[in-house]
């Protein structure tokens, strides 16, 4: 089960992004309603974004449809990551304006992909994607980012649209992500 | 510096004014607590090889007692950064503008520690989206943050609706200015002005702020700070008020 982390900075640039491959045991998805009815390679296609991109044979699509984690041999397909991120960004937009809240649950939902978003009172937007059903973790995990964030921020040197590449920031980051998610 | 007879009052410890600390933690030592402080560090392990060396992420967010700045170190640091922006400029204008562009610096990053401060221990920690109650949070928690006590009076401009002002009857950071009377126009409040600009923006409400000398007979240091909104605000109040 894995996480993609993006801070985003007020005019949209990312500043960091992380991949985090969770050691959980993942929650068992709840197949798509398609998969019971249609024929399993048709169904393939929906239920999993990430194997339809890469082209999986039709033979390893049967695995799939059954709910289990979706195990990718080799790398994910990160452009389709970013743009199920970058279309987020509408819908928190949107939400941003009359919610005050800034832990934002889950914003949007592609497939299998969960978009939940977290907004600091300046403005930065962190939006993770994700599988499974997490809220109490997501929610404590953006606690920390948003910490981190703070202290990073008070750097004279560091502007609103620097990117961030301190790996201490990197190695906090990851260990908050082995600790909630 | 801890003296007792200083007055003082809490600048916000980590504030971008004081940018020789933060590059050097490991020389600020006499001035904000370090090693034996609690750090929030949870589970990272130093994988670095030699002495770990404190960084930012280390130390606490939190107000400690050794936080606080005397006023006359403050001043000191105010008036050299006039001092190097008059050199600089020329006009009143530009010179404001610079003052307003440091302050503004500052106030990106007090809103963000002020907040967190604030909100950090909350269940479900909250923004301001509509203008009136960020207003009220910069008269009483920008200022009690920045300065150590809430500002002395908020107002509407009758004339134009897009516009507020914030009044202090003695803005700590000019106390110790004497302007010349030919630059009488001049307020170093800009740069307060700025930190409420920053702040402004940052909550996502845009609006030009500039500061104003207002003396009365009472208060002579009386400063004005002046709000004026950008219309994209003035729409999307009106929109959201129905």
């Amino acid at each position: 089960m894995s996480h993609h982390l993006y801070l985003l900075s007020p005019s949209d640039t990312p500043l960091y992004s992380l991949t985090h491959y969770s050691s959980k045991p993942a929650q068992t998805t709840t197949t798509s309603p398609l998969a019971s009815n249609l024929p399993s390679w048709s169904t393939s296609a929906f239920a999993g974004t990430l194997t339809a991109l890469s082209g999986a044979t039709s033979a390893t699509q049967a695995h799939h449809v059954q709910g289990g984690t979706v195990r990718i041999g080799g790398g994910q397909d990160r452009h389709v990551i970013q743009m199920i991120a970058n279309a987020s960004l509408d819908v928190v937009e949107e939400v941003v304006r009359k919610d005050n809240m800034m832990y934002l649950k889950s914003v949007d939902k592609f497939n299998e992909w969960t978009v939940s978003a977290f907004v600091t009172p300046g403005n930065m937007k962190f939006v993770l994607l994700h599988e499974a059903r997490n809220d109490d973790g997501i929610k404590s995990f953006f606690h920390e980012v948003w910490e981190l964030y703070v202290k990073t921020m008070l750097n004279p040197f560091h502007t609103a649209h620097t990117p961030i590449r301190s790996p201490v920031f990197d190695a906090r980051v990851r260990a908050s992500a082995k600790k909630y998610l | 510096m801890h003296a007792a007879p200083h007055p003082r009052f809490s600048v916000l410890s980590a504030s971008a004014a004081q940018s020789s600390e933060h590059l050097s933690p490991a020389a600020s030592s006499t001035r904000f607590s370090l090693p034996s402080a609690p750090s929030i560090n949870t589970t990272a392990p130093a994988s670095k090889p030699a002495p770990p060396r404190q960084t930012i992420y280390d130390r606490p967010l939190n107000k400690t007692r050794a936080a606080e700045v005397s006023a006359s170190a403050f001043a000191f640091l105010f008036s050299e950064m006039v001092q190097y922006t008059q050199k600089r400029v020329n006009g009143i204008n530009d010179l404001e503008r610079r003052l307003n562009t440091l302050g503004y610096r500052v106030g990106m990053r007090v809103l963000e520690l002020m907040s967190w401060r604030n909100e950090a221990a909350a269940k479900a920690p909250k923004r301001e989206i509509r203008f009136l109650p960020a207003l009220m949070s910069i008269h009483t928690q920008v200022w009690r943050a920045v300065f150590g006590k809430p500002a002395d009076a908020i107002e509407k401009s009758v004339e134009n609706a897009d516009e507020y002002m914030i009044i202090d009857n003695d803005p700590p950071i000019t106390r110790n200015i004497s302007v010349p009377r030919d630059m009488s126009q001049l307020s170093c409040s800009s740069f307060t002005a700025g930190i409420v600009e920053a702040v402004l923006d940052g909550l996502g409400f845009p609006a030009r702020v500039t500061a104003h000398n207002t003396p009365t007979d009472q208060l002579p240091n009386r400063t004005t700070i002046l709000i004026k909104l950008e219309k994209s605000v003035i729409d999307r109040e009106e929109a959201l008020k129905t």
